[in-house]
């Protein structure tokens, strides 16, 4: 026991001498900056660019190191707040478009339009992912890469069946019930969508020409009852029932469509197009992409364009971090994204890989200070859970969530 | 044979509870085909030792392991020591403000960490101990010591009064009587507050994800979260074997522990 | 200070060696050194604790009658409103019902894991010394699994698509359980989660009920096997009374960390799951405080918590502070 308590007395002693060496605490030293990205950036295949920003920022500056550190999407948004309460807030941070609205309109973030013109390709951004960086028509973040969603499928199931890459819904619809006679068995869907995959539901309200909610003189006005919204949810139904076995209730990963896809599970799956990295040995091979149809020939079924923003927190050094930015986003940088599957932040750069393409007809989120809270209720889900099952009928699932969804965004926080 | 029986009941026990540790394990050898069949493969056929090398292989695993190691070993000697201390004087002595602090220890208990979070980051922060081990130990200190407090009065009072006084009719002063009759007695309590301790250490998540955005600097539990944190795809796999390895520390911490449990029982509450 | 009650015991604390008069010593040195013993023996904890919570607490309360959202967060500057926070959680239809489900959740999980651990600490001491350790080493394999690992493998066997649970269940012969949600339905998502964190749970009562009973004096328990009384009597007679303060307190934490769960809910039943229909009582001052940024609600919620935890343990807390006094 006495040994015990000597050695740990000395770990103790070791660990204080090594916190003493290392404490870099809150204070922010102009000779480095602090760069938040989304571990999505630490991929082996994605690391060199970011590592080649720094070495080109660092050619620019070269006292400044870089300090680059990675978060998750579940919690980065509440590490985000601690530092902006505890005033030791990051120099640049990645967000999520959909995260942008509420930390803009709280004043998070420093008014970068004056930088605007010298940053990279701003004239060209994709007006989808640049929207979401404005407000209050200043520009707080600078799109960073975008994803759509595209349909991955299984090349060798598709030829047995006789089918080619769907033009149109119907088309999709009567190639799904091919694939469900040739592929019998238990749990097969022809094409795997989780019941509340809302990128996917939604998509099919906007085909339509419906949306989530509109901005009335000033207020937000749920529009998920509208007609042509129901007419969206309602053809979702129909063609969710046609073709997929997953759970009615349950979400998009869980489990991940890709794992239904390598059990041989499923024909083709809706998704964001690197789906196709995890599709397992078995069946990578025979997998390709296309783009989603919509109803109409020629139209692809509109994406929600995914993806994140780069910002500049108060309190950050706002030169430099421009500057990492602008090294970050450099047509080198982007070029070097949209290599390895993502898409660029211009349309410069664009070009016609199965993502690109279906990011040409997209929709987006409201984008109302409170958005983030109608996804954290759950709102959109549960409404697809409710229809799905047939808990509630279409309409009456569509008009309340459109009553909460005017509530919750219109409430005063 | 009653023996008999109420073995063939451990051995059940054991298999129904240690089941979601086997899968785990397993899991954490079977190649990836195996990992997402349709149908599940109780014993990996073919084990292989990749997942385990992916996951060591990760950045900072051995950082972690280390900071880790340092944060709990410190939280659990500073806890047991000042706790004991404590209960000392709570159990033994009567004082104004007794009831009040016995009370306050247990309050704290009571408190949401949700609604600590950012308060206690913002208080870190003007002492400048955020993104450093010794902020973190701090934390798990003031969470650690009331439970401890609280649990080692209860082991201390649990003592039958007599043995004390035997103690002192022996002739022994009180701190003698003390540490030679009472200490071996509390110790299997200290033993466990103190497997508590490393153990709520080891595993806590909120604060130290919150406390430490340097990599380098990150604790074990919040390395583990960037296996299922991102945005793209779960290696289950990996963290499978990631969190294998990560259990490893507390499973020696207790085995070096437990024959202290054992002896407790075996000691016997009067000698002679 | 209240005179000790037996005469030796205060000679004892005196520090004499020997019984005597030492008691009627006037107040000297040594007798305001003993007096201040117990004060210097809490200083150190109230310190450590003290100058790391002291501000989060008091900044929690005021923080409780404040309009403080995002921007005042910003700004570090809110703007005071009372008890509007109050009033509004209050009258919140939500948060009622999230408070008789979480009671009710409480109580399942406190019961279980108290019986169950209680029950599986006496098996111990009936085994044979090779299955003690092996059922000792299970315990503590599942003691080691962090939480947020726990619901992970928890989650992966339970899943939809190919669950092992749903497997096991069809094969042995409950029924068709192919690809069955375990997620759809409340009550059903929340009996997995109870699953889960009783699991987790009972290592840790199973582990400090197990040294209690090393407490519990051998020669009384003897002495009343030999007066003829059967396991139940000898439980009831001899070692209840000894593992009562350690019951106590392990109910009373149950209580207090069962109350305010956050993990595994949230984790088990998955950020896009959770919502007003499942919310307990941790997961909804997360969302309603935290995720929705606004921190005065939130610690209005936190307050409300820590005065209904306090309400239901108050029995076992009043228990608790009595049994030193009569120590």
């Amino acid at each position: 026991m006495r040994a015990r308590i000597i050695g740990a007395a000395v770990l103790v002693g070791a660990a204080l001498a090594v916190v003493a060496s290392t404490a870099s605490g809150g204070t922010q030293a102009t000779n480095s900056i602090t760069v938040w990205l989304q571990t999505d950036a630490q991929a082996t295949n994605w690391e060199p660019i970011v590592k080649a920003a720094n070495a080109a920022f660092q050619k620019d500056h070269p006292g400044v190191a870089v300090n680059v550190q990675y978060q998750t999407w579940g919690n980065h948004l509440q590490k985000f707040d601690a530092t902006l309460a505890g005033g030791n807030a990051p120099d640049v941070i990645e967000m999520g478009n959909t995260e942008m609205t509420k930390y803009m309109a709280a004043g998070a973030f420093q008014d970068l339009s004056s930088e605007k013109a010298s940053i990279p390709n701003s004239s060209t951004w994709l007006e989808g992912l640049a929207a979401s960086g404005r407000f209050g028509g200043k520009l707080y973040g600078v799109p960073y890469y975008a994803g759509s969603r595209v349909v991955t499928y299984r090349t060798d199931l598709f030829k047995k069946a006789g089918i080619k890459a769907p033009a149109t819904l119907a088309q999709f619809t009567a190639a799904a019930k091919k694939l469900a006679a040739q592929n019998k068995q238990k749990g097969f869907s022809p094409v795997y969508i989780a019941g509340t995959d809302w990128y996917v539901a939604m998509s099919f309200v906007y085909d339509y020409g419906g949306s989530i909610a509109k901005q009335v003189s000033g207020k937000w006005k749920g529009t998920l009852a509208s007609p042509r919204s129901i007419a969206g949810l309602t053809a979702y139904k129909s063609f969710f029932g046609a073709v997929s076995k997953a759970s009615k209730t349950t979400d998009e990963a869980h489990p991940n469509p890709y794992d239904v896809y390598a059990q041989g599970q499923a024909g083709s799956m809706i998704g964001p197009a690197w789906f196709s990295c995890c599709v397992g040995d078995k069946y990578k091979a025979s997998t390709a992409q296309f783009v989603m149809p919509s109803r109409t020939v020629g139209q692809p079924l509109p994406g929600f364009l995914g993806g994140s923003d780069l910002a500049v927190p108060i309190g950050g050094n706002k030169a430099l971090a421009v500057d990492w930015i602008k090294a970050y986003t450099s047509n080198a940088s982007m070029t070097a994204l949209r290599a390895i599957g993502n898409i660029p932040n211009t349309t410069s750069l664009l070009g016609s890989s199965v993502n690109e393409r279906a990011a040409k007809r997209s929709w987006f989120v409201p984008t109302a200070k409170n958005w983030v809270n109608v996804e954290n209720g759950n709102i959109l889900r549960n409404m697809l859970a409710q229809i799905l099952t047939g808990r509630l009928t279409v309409k009456q699932a569509a008009q309340s969530a459109s009553d909460n969804i005017t509530s919750v965004l219109n409430a005063n926080v | 044979m009653r023996r008999r029986a109420w073995d063939a009941v451990g051995i059940a026990l054991f298999v129904v509870l240690v089941f979601p540790v086997y899968w785990m394990v397993s899991t954490a050898f079977k190649p990836d085909d195996e990992v997402n069949s349709l149908t599940p493969t109780w014993f990996p056929t073919s084990p292989t030792l990749d997942h385990f090398r992916d996951a060591m292989a990760r950045p900072y695993f051995w950082d972690t392991v280390r900071n880790s190691l340092i944060v709990v070993c410190a939280a659990v000697l500073f806890s047991i020591v000042l706790a004991f201390l404590a209960a000392v004087a709570l159990a033994k002595y009567r004082f104004t403000g007794r009831k009040l602090f016995i009370v306050a220890m247990i309050g704290i208990l009571m408190l949401p960490p949700a609604g600590l979070v950012i308060p206690l980051y913002v208080v870190l922060a003007r002492y400048h101990l955020t993104n450093t081990l010794t902020g973190v130990t701090l934390t798990y200190l003031t969470f650690v010591l009331p439970f401890a407090v609280w649990t080692l009065r209860g082991f201390i009072l649990g003592i039958p009064k007599d043995l004390e006084e035997a103690a002192m009719v022996d002739g022994s002063s009180r701190v003698g009587a003390f540490v030679r009759i009472l200490l071996p007695l509390v110790a299997p309590g200290l033993v466990a507050t103190s497997v508590f301790a490393f153990i709520t250490s080891w595993n806590e998540y909120i604060f130290a994800s919150v406390l430490l955005s340097d990599q380098s600097n990150q604790t074990v539990t919040v390395w583990l979260s960037y296996f299922y944190g991102t945005s793209r795809n779960t290696d289950w796999g990996a963290l499978m074997a990631a969190s294998t390895l990560t259990a490893v520390p507390v499973i020696i911490f207790f085995l070096l522990v437990q024959r202290r449990i054992m002896f407790g029982l075996t000691s016997g509450a009067v000698r002679g | 200070m209240a005179p000790d009650p037996a005469p030796h015991a205060a000679a004892v604390a005196a520090g004499a060696p020997s019984l005597g008069s030492r008691r009627r010593r006037p107040l000297d040195a040594r007798r305001v050194a003993r007096g201040a013993v117990p004060y210097l023996l809490i200083t150190p904890v109230v310190v450590a604790i003290g100058a790391i919570l002291g501000y989060p607490l008091y900044h929690l309360v005021s923080l409780s009658f404040q309009r403080y959202g995002l921007p005042e967060l910003i700004q570090r500057q809110g703007s005071w409103v009372g008890l509007d926070n109050y009033r509004s959680v209050l009258e919140d239809r939500i948060f009622w019902d999230t408070l008789v489900r979480t009671v009710v959740f409480t109580a399942a999980n406190v019961g279980l894991t108290m019986v169950v651990g209680t029950l599986i600490a006496l098996l111990l001491l009936r085994l044979s010394t090779p299955v003690r350790i092996l059922l000792t080493s299970g315990l503590v394999l599942v003691w080691s699994m962090p939480a947020v690992v726990a619901v992970q493998v928890w989650y992966w066997m339970t899943n939809f698509q190919n669950g092992v649970l749903n497997y096991i269940l069809t094969e042995v012969g409950f029924g068709d359980y192919f690809q069955h949600d375990w997620y759809a339905s409340t009550f059903s998502q929340l009996s997995m989660v109870t699953l889960l964190i009783v699991w987790g749970a009972i290592p840790f009562v199973t582990v400090t009920v197990y040294a209690g009973l090393a407490q519990v004096p051998r020669e009384l328990v003897e002495a009343a096997q030999m007066d003829g009384a059967g396991p139940l009597r000898v439980f009831r007679d001899v070692t209840f009374p000894t593992l009562k303060p350690i019951l106590l307190i392990l109910t009373s934490l149950s209580i207090i960390w069962d109350f305010g769960v956050f993990t595994q809910p949230y984790l088990l039943i998955g950020a896009s799951h959770v919502d007003a229909s499942n919310y307990l009582m941790g997961v909804y001052v997360y969302i309603e405080g935290y995720a929705h940024s606004n921190f005065g609600r939130g610690a209005a919620i936190s307050i409300l918590m820590l005065l209904m935890v306090a309400a239901m343990s108050i029995p076992y807390v009043r228990r608790m502070v009595r049994m030193g006094d009569t120590a």
